[in-house]
């Protein structure tokens, strides 16, 4: 009986006209993106691997260690061929100094603004919001349209069970509207490979489960459909409550999230931020400039009744120790200074990630969400990318002043007596950037990408089982006249 | 083919009252042996349709039971429902899909796989669809040819009870005729046929029995015996106005 049913839906579906064109369209689009993505991605590496030679050079061309600055490129991703994700909002660029910290800067969208404006249309976006409203035009009349028809009562005038009958339209819609998706997939992993895009077993393994997670969401809907179809009687009625469900899960409930989440733990603003850091600076310097004072007014007051001789003298045989003491209090200033600085940014952080995670716990609320977390964690092309380069950056910053401190010390030494410090040895002779420490782009493990994406697979597949439950229950109490 | 005289459609005390309070079906008693055919007569809200949706389970009976060889039917749906072969007022079925493929998957439906498309077509055939339209897809079909695939699935379903609700109504003269014919050869095969209809001239041509319902009850129960030299129009109307006196 499972299988005539089964066998039936499938027939329905590859007969009708609306699969036919939501099939093509699908696969126009998957196939499209794909090779957009390929193509985005090898401009993206052409601009990477110039924009290292340049860097390279310019370090090159530089004839003292003192006057050396790195700039670090953070290296596009295989994965941003389907999911780009956060990947063109972010810089692409930091500066690899002694005085400043690393920070991303100069993004795609920054520079591309009419692509800010029209987004990138990746895998995920077809998933998330084309092939999520494919599967409720597919489904919204899964059962009232058959009760609409008649032909439920002829189905069910005989001996079926309607455990099976509900069962085999699902699967029949999974089937028909699911294993279709697989063929342009399928095509479009054959373009990566013939393009020559560098995919190792892990990025592979990466794209089985981002392409398993879509199917995952997508199942989500077929059974969405099916529930609300199998909870109404009019189909048009079905159709609208699918349509503003839809609009609200995928639109409005990550957005409204994002809000709530601001409401509930703001963060504060880099203005605020700057001004608190602002404020501290002003107040240090002068809890500095008024301690130099009292200072100076006790040695004034200790030099009292002195000759001139006697003040020179005794001015002239403490001056080391005041100019330590000074230089002393002056680098303590700094340092609290640098310390409340780091402090406050490191709050902001605390704060920003603080408000990052209630959003994205509300926003788990929309499967589409939960779906796109997934994605990105997966293809590492999440909110995370930016820290994770900037963690790499501020390491490799250690690593490489800490190495040109060191050459400059060499240099110090090998021109002492010479000229003053900060001349190399042979000014004209380029510097030697073999031994330059090379920044390493982090990259996470299968393991490590798949590890944050369990609770979301989980949300999708409880979604998905209580998508189909209700149906399930709806259809078998439900009144077939 | 069944043995003549043996009770194969039974409402006994049969009811049902909505949850809106309002009474389908009050106490409906009747039965339809095997190679007999009944038909219920009366207007749009008498309960005909209701009784049909009690023997095929579509909704539970408030008291009584509707019984099929045996089976009660709200307690065995399934069983019940292999002995049943419906057919509609308004015969649909998958448009996309042609005569063939549709007839295919109902049949298959009521548990029948050993056919083939020859038996499916001689059926057709028999109901009077033109070959041409075999492999048609559905969606150019009129009423009447919907209809006759439909007959086409109940026959070859050989269920021992048919049920049709209002089956020559979109019919043309000529296929009614026909469907007529059709029906009078289930009644030889043995078949237990109940028929709901608005259609006085043809219940009395090929009803063993007859009977007329008004507000949910059966109001009138004749055998075509008694009905010889009956008017049957003139008691459809009698007995509509007499019981709806007796209501008011």
């Amino acid at each position: 009986m499972f299988s005539v049913l089964f066998e039936k839906e499938l027939k329905s579906i590859f007969l009708s006209p609306k699969f036919v064109a939501t099939f093509g369209v699908c696969s126009l689009l998957i196939l499209l993106s794909v090779f957009v993505g390929i193509q985005e991605y090898k401009n993206e590496v052409d601009q990477y691997n110039t924009a290292v030679q340049l860097s390279e050079q310019q370090m090159m061309g530089e004839s003292s260690w003192w006057g050396i600055e790195n700039v670090v490129f953070r290296k596009p991703s295989v994965m941003q061929v389907f999911v780009s994700g956060v990947n063109n909002d972010i810089g692409r660029s930091a500066e690899i100094s002694t005085w400043v910290e690393p920070k991303l800067e100069n993004s795609n969208y920054s520079s591309d603004t009419l692509f800010a404006v029209f987004r990138f249309v990746d895998l995920t976006f077809i998933f998330q919001v084309v092939l999520s409203l494919f599967a409720i035009l597919f489904t919204y009349d899964a059962i009232n349209g058959e009760r609409e028809r008649g032909t439920l009562k002829l189905a069910l005038s005989n001996a079926v069970p309607r455990a099976q009958y509900v069962l085999a339209k699902f699967a029949g819609s999974w089937v028909g509207l699911t294993v279709p998706l697989i063929i342009p997939l399928l095509v479009a992993m054959l373009m990566v490979m013939i393009f020559g895009i560098p995919m190792d077993g892990g990025d592979w393994a990466r794209v089985l489960t981002l392409i398993g997670s879509s199917i995952l969401y997508f199942t989500f809907f077929i059974a969405f459909g099916l529930l609300v179809s199998a909870f109404t009687k009019r189909s048009a009625v079905s159709f609208l409550v699918l349509l503003v469900a839809w609009v609200c899960l995928v639109l409005i409930v990550p957005r409204a999230a994002t809000m709530t989440a601001g409401q509930i733990a703001p963060v504060t603003s880099v203005a605020e931020l700057e001004s608190q850091k602002d404020r501290f600076r002003t107040d240090r310097w002068r809890a500095y400039g008024m301690q130099r004072s009292k200072l100076w007014e006790e040695r004034r007051t200790a030099m009292e009744g002195m000759t001139e001789q006697e003040r020179n003298d005794y001015m002239a045989a403490n001056r080391q120790a005041w100019d330590e003491e000074e230089a002393t209090a002056r680098d303590a200033t700094m340092d609290e200074m640098n310390e409340h600085s780091r402090k406050l940014d490191e709050e902001l952080r605390n704060e920003k990630m603080a408000q990052e995670k209630l959003a994205f716990t509300l926003s788990r609320f929309s499967p589409a969400s939960a779906y796109k977390l997934t994605a990105m964690n997966l293809a590492d092309t999440g909110t995370s990318l930016k820290n994770e380069y900037e963690d790499a950056m501020k390491d490799y910053r250690t690593t490489f002043t800490q190495f040109v401190e060191t050459k400059r010390e060499e240099d110090r030494r090998a021109n002492r007596g010479r000229r003053g410090p900060g001349s190399n040895a042979n000014d004209d002779e380029p510097l030697d950037l073999a031994e330059l420490p090379r920044f390493d782009a982090p990259k996470q493990t299968y393991k490590e990408a798949v590890e944050p994406t369990i609770i979301d697979l989980g949300i999708l597949s409880v979604f998905s089982v209580l998508a189909f439950a209700g149906a399930f229950l709806s259809f078998i109490r439900y009144d077939v006249r | 083919m069944e043995s003549k005289n043996q009770p194969m459609l039974q409402a006994i005390d049969l009811s049902k009252r909505y949850e809106d309070g309002h009474l389908a079906l009050d106490n409906l008693n009747l039965t339809v042996e095997t190679g007999q055919v009944y038909a219920m007569l009366g207007g749009n809200g008498a309960g005909k349709t209701t009784a049909i949706n009690l023997f095929l389970n579509f909704i539970e009976p408030t008291t009584g039971q509707a019984v099929v060889d045996g089976i009660v039917t709200h307690e065995e749906p399934l069983k019940a429902k292999e002995r049943i072969a419906y057919v509609s007022e308004n015969v649909m079925l998958y448009p996309n899909f042609t005569a063939l493929q549709n007839v295919d998957f109902f049949v298959k439906l009521g548990g029948k796989t050993k056919y083939t498309k020859e038996d499916y077509r001689k059926v057709l055939l028999r109901v009077g669809l033109q070959e041409e339209a075999h492999d048609r897809r559905l969606k150019g079909f009129s009423k009447g040819m919907r209809q006759k695939c439909g007959i086409a699935i109940a026959i070859l379903k050989d269920a021992k009870a048919i049920l049709l609700d209002e089956p020559t109504s979109g019919l043309d003269p000529k296929a009614a005729f026909e469907f007529i014919h059709l029906l009078n050869t289930l009644r030889e095969e043995g078949k237990a046929i109940l028929m709901s209809t608005h259609d006085i001239f043809r219940a009395k041509e090929v009803a063993d029995i007859v009977g007329i319902m008004n507000l949910g009850k059966l109001v009138m129960q004749r055998t075509k015996d008694e009905l010889v030299g009956e008017d049957l129009e003139k008691l459809y109307v009698e007995f509509m106005a007499g019981y709806m006196d007796e209501v008011a």
